[in-house]
């Protein structure tokens, strides 16, 4: 019966065959089983897998987990959030202001402009004269001759599709100053010399030549900023640390930071980071180790851009393009368009640092191994695998048999794991907030006592409590906690339901016969919005429901789509109120989320907040280079927009993380020490130290 | 025969393109951006958006881009809207990765359906039958899903190993037979759960099959014949309940694409159905629309198959 025992020996074969695997595989306790080598990989989960391993091109988080560990910028962020250097060993920040001289002007005591005088009458003010302040602060002046520009514009036509116009500068003689330290109020302190209203007197029209002379109406808002009188070029001059290599042993340079820059803006390039670089004027190589780079005005988060990884030159430049197109043989069509976004670079990326790439298998894995020639101390661990596993359950579950070795746990899990002492569990401070923000172009919300009124309502402790059980912390303003422009001081809008209601009484919101609230015969209603997909949102919104129908306001609540939440509503600024969260920066500049100007289609402005001390302030900031004025700025300015509450602020949520009891940092003695997070949050800040043991410390 | 291979060839081929039309419509008309040309990616400036788009053909009329996608398949040429890859070969890689996992999955089904139908067929009405009746059903209706988290969980808590992804992480310099049966280990379980159902409900066929073959004359013929009862049941009455079987077969062949997107997502199995799952959820519309156009493309040449084949095995059966 050779077809019966078939039949019931291929299964039993089959799962015997299957189930004795078990017996070889690794556990938590034992990862060292058969696989010594296994303490010496750092093994990391993500959500998602990477796109594209080039710093310049990508713009999402997993490809810049990778892209940060294989490149290094110039500078990045200490345990403070000061910058420090990385290839850059130091820069200075000096500054060059030009002063157009325009001829038609006056001089207060009414003599005619000229070019010689205007130097000379400078001159001689800061040698002996009224200027003797600036001394210190200029270091050079000389007079430019006049020049011609031709200059490409790109302008927004009626239909607000854009256009592009040639315009032709004549600009006339210019004073250029050379400063040691970059001052936004530069030319105020010239005032005595040029007069109070020498911008307006400038003929902008007269030296702007355009191509089409049709278009001038629409160059006509453009021409303050085409031909400045007053230009501000602030200028860093960066020193290279030399001897570095790339990981192809090729001598990192001057020229790897100028080609980098160039990549960027580069239009065939499609970098998300353009914005970044848009505000520099040019970099230029004074040597093989010192970079110069030029901005075209006011604008200090600038530096930030050069934690950028620095791209090899020789590598991707057009020669090597070239070179890669004829060993890949490709068809002249696909030859024409082919750029740095088609290099096989952007799967094999080589950088300078700490780690090299071995290996991107898609959606599985990637593969880091450490790089023994970095120049400061190389990291630990010998490999670095960044695993992509879409769905945290499945993390956990990894995590949990020492398949990874970190694992951010949901909230309602923090507590359980901070508990087991198998782990080392952390909590820190993130750089996201939660808010709930109005539409303050609506009238029901242009009163801010309103939006005061409304904030007070909501017991924000109680979210922090139960929805996010308790790993939170309440903000007050705009900006990040754990940043140096958040103000502590400011106290946070209380929780007081009467208070509340006795301003809204104050302001002429009258029950009516429904219970509700009602003015002028308008009843007090509004729809709150967010979302779908995020349930502590959704949380919040029924929360936030529940404490405004407490005073008598009818708020109707709706989650959408994603994709329709924004297109229909947010960037349409067709909502009243919306529950969201943004994710900041570490500089100070708030230009994008907060000024008057940004108000409209896409941009983020999107509830309409208009305050001109605020502009001034958000200007004021991002133009300033002294660390400690910003500061005080930033305060000015959280204080203003915590006062005027266009959002309700709630809270930022913590980090949090749990990694293998046995990872620990090395200190050079060659002694071992428990984690511990940054000030700013940041538990990776000594990663090249980490190390696991082989058994379980502590 | 002949005229009817040729004659339904023809009849499939336009279906094909029909299919290809109508996925490439609604995946197009359906709501969403590719993540690339994302509008509310605060980094993107809206030329650089036009750009993309236009690079993608986003802007050109509909049948111009449904002509596009069929050149750029047709010369190799068609590459991922996420990394800018060429498709086929992304695909061949992952299919690649699926095969052990379908390969296993069926092996477990075939070989453990055939043996449990049979016995629930000759006991009909034992305990064993409605035993197995009611965890046939009960596979049936539990979510696949649902009882893989369960099981995990279990597997990982009583057990301490690992059951995710095709190997365990960190095994690479592993002396090669912890190797081997570490990958064998990882098979066990996701092959299993989406073997389940499909045990269920082959085992269910397999015993009405059979019980329908054992109330044939023949059968009763070769039982009056006096021989054992052994050779009356594996010998001729399971050869022509096997019959139908035979055509199912043909339909294995699409489940080879499409087959565990539930599964490979849950068990991080870098697959074929994780990889549509992502081209949806980041609108990656070239890597949606061929692997539609190869699982509508198999799903006929499955049905093609099975019709040939039960002609080949049941000689009543003519194609006209």
């Amino acid at each position: 019966m050779k077809i019966k025992w078939f039949l019931i020996l291929a299964p039993t074969l089959l799962s015997l065959g299957l189930l004795q695997s078990y017996f070889w595989v690794p556990t938590y306790e034992t990862q060292t089983k058969g696989n010594p080598d296994r303490v010496t990989k750092f093994i990391s989960p993500s959500i998602a897998d990477a796109k594209i391993l080039n710093p310049a091109l990508n713009a999402d988080t997993a490809s810049s987990q990778i892209t940060g560990l294989v490149f290094e910028g110039l500078l990045d962020y200490d345990e403070e959030l000061n910058l420090r250097g990385r290839l850059a060993t130091d820069w200075t920040i000096t500054e060059t202001a030009y002063l157009i001289v325009n001829s038609q002007a006056h001089f207060p005591d009414g003599t005619r402009v000229t070019p010689s005088m205007m130097e000379m009458r400078i001159k001689q003010a800061i040698e002996n004269g009224k200027l003797v302040e600036l001394k210190e602060l200029v270091a050079e002046i000389s007079l430019l001759p006049p020049q011609l520009r031709i200059e490409e514009v790109t302008l927004t036509d009626t239909d607000g599709k854009p256009l592009s116009v040639q315009v032709t500068l004549n600009i006339p003689e210019r004073i250029k100053f050379s400063l040691r330290r970059v001052d936004q109020h530069f030319f105020d302190h010239l005032i005595p010399i040029l007069g109070i209203d020498y911008e307006k007197q400038a003929p902008l029209e007269q030296w702007v030549e355009l191509s089409s002379p049709d278009k001038r109406k629409l160059v006509q808002p453009q021409l303050a900023q085409l031909i400045p009188i007053f230009e501000h070029n602030p200028i860093i001059l960066f020193n290279l640390r030399a001897g570095v290599r790339f990981q192809d042993e090729h001598e990192f340079d001057a020229g790897d930071v100028k080609f980098t820059y160039e990549s960027i803006m580069d239009p065939k390039n499609l970098s998300p980071r353009t914005s970044d670089f848009e505000p520099i004027k040019a970099v230029e190589i004074v040597d093989r180790y010192t970079v110069r780079v030029v901005y075209k005005r006011l604008f200090s988060p600038a530096i930030n851009a050069w934690g950028m990884g620095i791209l090899p030159e020789h590598l991707l430049n057009d020669t090597a393009l070239q070179l890669e197109m004829n060993k890949r043989q490709l068809s002249a069509a696909t030859r024409a368009g082919f750029g740095m976004r088609d290099s096989e670079f952007n799967r094999h990326p080589i950088g300078t640092g700490p780690f090299r790439f071995v290996k991107w298998q898609g959606d599985e894995f990637i593969h880091l191994t450490r790089n023994d020639d970095y120049w400061e101390r190389p990291p630990e661990y010998k490999d670095y695998y960044y695993r992509v596993i879409p769905d945290p359950v499945t993390q956990e579950v990894e995590f949990l048999t020492g398949a990874i070795d970190n694992y951010v746990p949901e909230p309602h899990q923090v507590k359980r794991y901070k508990k087991d002492d198998h782990y080392q569990s952390f909590s820190s401070p993130s750089f996201a907030y939660t808010y709930i923000g109005y539409n303050n172009q609506k009238a029901l919300f242009a009163d801010k006592r309103v939006r005061q009124a409304l904030s007070m309502a909501i017991n924000v402790d109680e979210i922090i409590e139960y929805i996010l059980y308790g790993e939170g912390k309440r903000i007050t303003g705009p900006y990040p906690k754990n940043t140096q422009w958040y103000d502590h001081s400011i106290k946070p809008i209380p929780y007081d339901p009467k208070g509340a209601k006795r301003i809204l009484k104050e302001l002429g919101w009258k029950k009516n016969a429904d219970g509700w609230l009602e003015k002028e015969g308008q009843v007090f209603e509004f729809n709150l919005i967010t979302n779908n997909g995020n349930l502590q949102r959704k949380a919040i919104m029924t929360i936030a429901q529940n404490s405004w129908y407490k005073l008598g306001i009818k708020c109707n609540t709706q989650v959408f789509e994603w994709a329709v939440f924004l297109k229909d509503f947010v960037n349409s600024g067709l909502f009243d109120a919306v529950v969201l969260g943004w994710s900041m920066g570490i500089d100070p500049d708030l230009f994008q989320i907060w000024h008057s100007s940004q108000f409209g289609l896409h941009k983020l402005n999107f509830v309409g907040y208009k305050n001109p001390k605020a502009d001034q302030l958000i200007v004021q900031i991002r133009q300033e280079y002294d660390l400690n004025i910003q500061q005080k700025l930033a305060y000015q300015l959280h204080s203003l927009i915590a006062e005027e509450q266009p959002y309700t602020f709630l809270y930022t949520p913590l980090n949090n993380l749990v990694l293998d009891k046995k990872i620990v940092v090395m200190k050079d003695d060659d002694t071992y020490s428990k984690i511990i997070p940054t000030k700013s949050g940041n538990i990776f800040f000594y990663f090249n130290r980490w190390r696991k043991l082989e058994f379980t410390p502590f | 025969m002949l005229s009817y291979i040729f004659r339904n060839l023809w009849q499939r081929g336009i279906l094909l393109i029909i299919v290809s039309i109508i996925a490439h419509s609604i995946v197009h008309l359906a709501p969403g951006e590719p993540s690339e040309v994302d509008p509310s990616n605060p980094r993107m400036q809206p030329e650089d958006i036009a750009k993309i788009r236009a690079a993608f053909h986003l802007d050109d009329p509909i049948h111009l881009q449904y002509l596009y996608w069929m050149r750029d398949l047709f010369t190799g040429e068609l590459k991922s809207f996420k990394d800018s890859q060429p498709v086929l070969p992304k695909i061949w890689e992952r299919f690649l990765n699926s095969l052990p996992l379908f390969i296993c999955a069926t092996l477990i089904v075939w070989t453990l359906a055939f043996p449990t139908g049979i016995q629930a067929a000759i006991r009909r009405g034992s305990i064993y039958d409605r035993g197995s009746t009611f965890l046939a059903y009960a596979l049936i209706s539990v979510p696949g899903f649902f009882l893989s988290y369960i099981i995990i969980l279990w597997v990982v808590d009583l057990f301490g190993v690992p059951v995710i992804g095709m190997r365990t992480f960190g095994m690479e310099d592993a002396h090669p037979v912890f190797q081997s049966m570490d990958r064998i280990w990882h098979l066990v379980i996701p092959s299993l759960m989406s073997a389940l159902t499909g045990i269920a409900v082959l085992s269910r066929y397999v015993r009405s099959q059979m019980l329908e073959v054992i109330g044939q004359d023949y059968v009763r013929t070769a039982r009056a014949k006096g021989l054992d009862e052994d050779t009356v049941i594996y010998h001729h009455a399971l050869r022509n309940a096997l019959l139908p079987f035979v055509t199912l077969f043909g339909f294995l062949l699409p489940s080879l694409i499409g087959g565990s997107v539930i599964f490979e997502t849950i068990f991080a199995w870098p697959g074929l159905g994780r990889l549509g799952y992502e081209a949806i959820l980041s609108r990656d519309f070239p890597i949606i629309l061929t692997i539609n156009f190869i699982a509508a493309a198999l799903t006929l040449a499955g049905t093609f198959l099975s019709d040939l084949l039960y002609a080949v095995v049941d000689p009543r059966i003519r194609l006209e």
